[in-house]
């Protein structure tokens, strides 16, 4: 069965939760992964993609099929996705002067001994690209997206989502280099 | 090709990144639709919020213009009304004054006779110094 079928089905009522269950499976761990690969911490891309699916839940209703649902889909994961990461850097801002002081009483703890040095520089450089060159790059290095999607996807064109891609690999490099 | 832009130190490093960030704790997926479906049903069975809510929120824009636009017009409405008043007064009172008859100006001094009297002798006075200030 289609996606599109799913939907119909989803949209007509007729066994709603099995139509759901079945879209869920098909798109839960790309759209997982994506998550997690924008904000590493697997609690946190564990409560966006929750977040995700209560609107896709919510929302199929309305959606038209003029769009692939996978690109609507992952529009849904990019927004939300910057929405939590707004939302954190706002909380940290304010927990900021309290973090500071937190970290002067306490000895300074390495992220994992098992992880190598490269693979730390790379995680800082990651967090250090601005939202939309991230996501930008996870899809299309790791997912191989189209430059049409991701543009569809982030709301740009597909020079601007070009553009993306290449400043985070610069960035990444650049930042790799003089950790 | 993009991809020849990465340096192999990169890559090798977006290699590791992805195998660290595809780890996820064992039937985690399985768990994620169990929790994903119980908090769906919480919430279907929640009352909805009401809809005439959502509703005046999507039309907001056009309900300050409009409630501007009221206000804006009950002011205009109400300014023209109270100039048009105060003109329609001072005219009455130009009329009536120039159209006053004479028994009336009389009456009207007999029923105020202690101001008018106070009237007339500072007029008296004033007549006479004149006429003191020309003989002279």
């Amino acid at each position: 069965m289609t996606d599109q079928a799913l939907i119909t089905q989803f949209q007509n009522g007729d066994a709603k939760e099995h139509a759901f269950t079945q879209l869920l499976k098909r798109h839960r761990e790309p759209v997982f992964f994506q998550i997690k690969k924008m904000v590493l911490e697997h609690a946190d891309a564990d409560d966006i993609a929750q977040a995700v699916w209560i609107k896709v839940w919510n929302k199929l209703d309305g959606f038209k099929q003029e769009s692939a649902f996978s690109t609507w889909l992952f529009r849904v994961a990019y927004n939300e996705t910057l929405n939590f990461i707004a939302q954190k850097k706002r909380i940290q801002a304010q927990t900021k002067q309290n973090q500071l002081d937190q970290d002067a009483t306490q000895p300074m703890t390495h992220h994992s001994i098992k992880e190598s040095d490269i693979q730390i520089k790379l995680e800082r450089a990651i967090a250090e690209l601005p939202e939309k060159q991230r996501f930008v790059f996870m899809l299309r290095y790791f997912d191989a997206f189209d430059y049409e999607k991701i543009a569809s996807i982030t709301g740009t064109t597909v020079g601007g989502a070009k553009a993306n891609y290449h400043q985070a690999v610069k960035k990444m490099t650049e930042l790799l280099h003089n950790a | 090709m993009e991809n020849e832009s990465i340096s192999k130190e990169l890559a090798t490093a977006l290699n590791s990144f992805k195998a660290k960030s595809d780890q996820v704790p064992e039937g985690y997926f399985d768990q994620f639709e169990q929790e994903l479906m119980r908090q769906i049903q919480t919430e279907k069975q929640q009352p909805k919020q009401a809809t005439i809510l959502s509703m005046f929120a999507n039309q907001k824009k056009y309900l300050v213009a409009a409630s501007l636009l009221f206000a804006i017009a009950t002011g205009y409405l109400f300014y023209n009304d109270t100039e048009q008043k105060a003109n329609t007064m001072a005219k009455v009172d130009l009329i009536d004054i120039k159209t006053l008859p004479d028994e009336l100006i009389e009456a009207y001094v007999n029923n105020n006779e202690l101001i008018a009297e106070v009237e007339w002798n500072s007029a008296i006075e004033n007549a006479g110094s004149s006429i003191s200030t020309n003989n002279n």
